[in-house]
């Protein structure tokens, strides 16, 4: 067994370290995105249930509301309000220190304008978007279905989970083929210059062998001023206490198997990955880290701290 | 080939192709016509197709504001400062509501009848709501507004004189006596509910919402289960005029072993009556004649239970023996004047003909509001004795949670028919609704016994519960939550 977090001083990021050896890569697996063929094999005995909300999945579409408000609300407090272009008459005023400095009426008028803009931003956006791993669909449905959200492509490994999606698809008629499609394909077999205004990866770096290598395919479909978003788990006790042996093994609500701890990949990795990679470090800039829990009876639930158990990122390409 | 058969067999069974709809809202009562105007205006659900279905004509309501008939109405209801907000914060639709025909409460007086003394005040100085307590208007007044608000926005489909027919599932699995076909799992095809309507045309809605009244339909098609009881008595109800128009802006019940009688006065001279009662004493209310039932009120609102019972007793014989008149007006004689100009409400002078009308008093409770693809408001959720006049402040209260939720999934892109989207109503409304619930009950059945010892606690209750502010406080803000 490996031991929980493999740090040796100068080899930097052990985990994904050894996920970035291409060499490694090359000669074991065909694709770097590419899950274990028992990933594979866990996740196609779960298609059929996929989309039963009360079934083995639940804790997913709970979880996918949690993810929903994250992306909501990253996207919507980062957008541009003032462009260059945008006529002095037109510009929105924000103040250069906190808002909180400001006597309540006038910050309230300043918040409301502020949101109005914002309101009328996003109408005006067609945001296209890339979900990688989407599995059955979850959050890649609920992406499509946002006002200021073009397209979706969802790309998955397993056939039987994309046949899932693509079936649940035919349920709702907003949902037609040119604002929701997904593709039986890894992320690097994309056209790399077609490029995304968001590219979610959402619980699924944790189901790969090569992280490091899916995050920089990922990276690389991004245009400038998009986000990819990404969710994981933490390597440390917490994590595996909650989501395999409680999870798992006493509370039954995640299917068993789902679930392997030497995958999961630390917050702060993420961040270090960043920094020492030049040309990732030069246009890319994680912009929040948020943990999250499950509490049993309510639900999902931000923490405060992005360095215990699951965790949502956001990271936006600024170059 | 096969697909060809296939979609023809599908056609032949639903007969006629569906027309799609987000929302599709069973009943043009306040709480159908309050969510169909409030989703329109919110700007996140307002995109939204909404059809709403309506059994009855709604053409005296369209009339009403422009032309309403001279009397009040007999259904008049109480709303909270809440419910006004709501309706003029989030709908938009308090501006269209004949002011005319409306009366701000600033208190409501209860008493008892066993114990002279023992009654309550609640003031308005413990709400928040500037002064108001509550505000009493008729019911076609807010159906009303809400319709004028939703012709304002235009963009939905309003089908009165429409009733629905049956509401079926269309992958509701049919009896298959093949046993070597393959059970079929997943059904390519929409689950989404098909409203069929006597106008020939059938609906398939994403989210069906039974806006439907006690009996609702919508709520038999989901499987929920509604549990309560009869209480065994009627609320009657009619409009009267006062001898003269009481400018203290003050409600007035009185609690009787028969059940709570209440004298809601209205603009000018008019008032509304709401006596609940059993049903002999509902039988003699509504035979007996004009001028005995102004009596009838006014010595129900004064006199003893002793008194009551025996002028009941005449009238059960004979409802038109007018004899009971003198024994009234003597009776009412013997109280000072000074007490009754103080103490209780202006005595009733007429009763508008044909006003008198009584409906029976029940408690349900629905053991939640949500199913895939359906959601209850309203009395299809709850219904609850009229003693605190809070049935239709609870249906607006549904209108503003369920709202809230369909916004909030809006945004996170759900499908608004999942219970993923409706749980949140459920968990924010039903726990409260079941303690107010709860609490009337309670109320109806502490009052409606006169077993001497508890006759006796209540009063005690009552008085100190009067000195109480604290106590009180927290009793009128949660009615009026």
């Amino acid at each position: 067994m490996r031991p929980f977090i493999q740090r040796t001083p100068g080899a930097g990021l052990p985990q994904l370290v050894r996920l970035l050896s291409s060499t490694r890569a090359s000669a074991n697996a065909p694709k770097y995105t590419s899950a274990s063929a028992e990933e594979l094999a866990h996740f196609n005995a779960l298609a059929s249930s996929w989309w039963n909300v009360d079934g083995p999945q639940r804790i997913l579409h709970k979880m996918n509301l949690l993810r929903m408000d994250f992306i909501y609300s990253t996207v919507r407090k980062h957008l541009q309000l003032n462009k260059p272009e945008t006529p002095l008459e037109e510009e929105i005023y924000v103040p250069p220190y906190s808002l909180d400095l400001l006597p309540k009426p006038i910050r309230l008028r300043i918040v409301e304008d502020q949101e109005m803009r914002r309101d009328a931003l996003l109408n005006k956006s067609k945001l296209r978007v890339l979900d990688v791993g989407c599995g059955g669909g979850i959050l890649s449905e609920s992406m499509a279905r946002l006002s200021f959200v073009e397209s979706v492509l969802g790309i998955d490994l397993s056939s039987d989970v994309l046949e899932a999606a693509k079936l649940h698809k035919g349920k709702d008629p907003i949902l037609g083929d040119e604002k929701l499609s997904y593709q039986l394909t890894a992320i690097e077999d994309l056209d790399a210059s077609k490029k995304y205004d968001i590219v979610t990866m959402f619980e699924m770096l944790e189901h790969v062998d090569y992280p490091a290598k899916v995050l920089s395919e990922a990276l690389k479909r991004v245009e400038v001023g998009g986000w990819v978003f990404i969710s994981t788990i933490n390597r440390d006790f917490v994590s595996w206490f909650t989501t395999i042996f409680m999870g798992e093994h006493m509370l039954r609500i995640v299917p068993v198997g789902t679930h392997t701890l030497e995958k999961y990949i630390n917050q702060h990795e993420i961040r270090e990955w960043i920094e020492t990679n030049q040309d990732v470090r030069d246009s890319f800039k994680v912009v929040d880290a948020k943990g999250c829990v499950y509490l049993p009876a309510y639900g999902w639930k931000f923490t405060n701290s992005p360095d215990v158990g699951n965790y949502f990122m956001a990271i936006q390409r600024t170059l | 080939m096969f697909g060809a058969v296939r979609r023809l067999a599908t056609a032949a069974a639903s007969a006629q192709v569906s027309r799609l709809q987000d929302v599709v809202i069973v009943g043009g009562g306040p709480a159908g016509l309050s969510l169909l105007a409030a989703l329109k205006s919110s700007h996140k659900t307002r995109h939204l197709k909404c059809t709403l279905v309506e059994g009855g004509s709604l053409d005296n309501i369209r009339t009403f504001g422009e032309d309403p008939p001279e009397n009040y109405t007999n259904r008049v209801v109480s709303l909270t400062p809440q419910s006004v907000e709501f309706m003029q914060e989030r709908i938009g639709s308090w501006q269209y509501i004949n002011q005319d025909r409306i009366k701000f409460y600033s208190s409501i007086v209860a008493y008892d009848s066993q114990e002279k003394d023992a009654r309550i005040q609640f003031d308005a100085s413990m709400t928040d709501g500037n002064g108001v307590l509550a505000v009493m208007c008729e019911n076609i007044n807010i159906q009303s507004l809400l319709l004028s608000r939703i012709d304002e926005i235009g963009d939905s489909t309003i089908l009165d004189n429409t009733k629905v027919l049956d509401i079926v599932h269309p992958n509701k699995p049919e009896i298959n006596h093949d046993l070597t076909a393959e059970p079929q799992t997943t059904s390519p095809g929409l689950d989404w509910p098909i409203v069929q309507l006597s106008n020939g045309e059938s609906i398939q809605t994403r989210l069906l919402v039974g806006a439907d009244g006690y009996n609702s339909p919508v709520r038999k098609f989901s499987g929920i289960e509604s549990r309560g009881w009869q209480y065994g008595r009627f609320g009657v109800v009619a409009t009267i005029k006062l001898q003269y128009e009481d400018y203290r802006s003050i409600g007035w019940q009185r609690f009787l072993t028969t059940g709570p009688l209440a004298i809601l006065p209205l603009t000018e001279d008019n008032a509304t009556i709401v006596w609940s009662s059993t049903p002999e004493l509902s039988d003699i209310l509504l035979k007996v004649t004009p001028e005995i039932f102004v009596h009838l009120v006014n010595a129900a609102m004064t006199l003893d239970e002793v008194d009551l019972n025996y002028i009941y007793g005449v009238l059960k014989k004979d409802p038109t023996d007018t004899s009971v008149l003198e024994e009234i007006e003597w009776r009412m004689s013997k109280i000072k004047l000074s007490e009754l100009e103080e103490k209780y409400p202006l005595p009733v002078s007429e009763v508008i003909d044909k006003s008198r009308a009584r409906f029976p008093l029940k408690m349900s409770h629905a053991d939640t509001y949500v199913a895939p693809r359906v959601a209850l408001i309203g009395d299809a959720a709850h219904t609850i004795h009229p003693l605190a006049g809070q049935g239709l402040n609870m249906g607006q209260s549904d209108v503003a949670g369920l709202v809230e939720a369909l916004e909030k999934g809006v945004e996170r892109g759900m499908d608004i028919g999942s219970t993923l989207v409706l749980e949140s109503y459920v968990s924010n409304t039903w726990p409260a609704n079941s303690m107010l619930l709860g609490v009337c009950d309670k109320l109806h059945k502490i009052f409606s016994t006169d077993f001497y010892p508890l006759v006796l606690l209540r009063g005690i209750g009552m008085k100190s519960l009067n000195m109480l502010d604290v106590v009180k406080d927290l009793m009128v803000k949660s009615m009026a939550r």
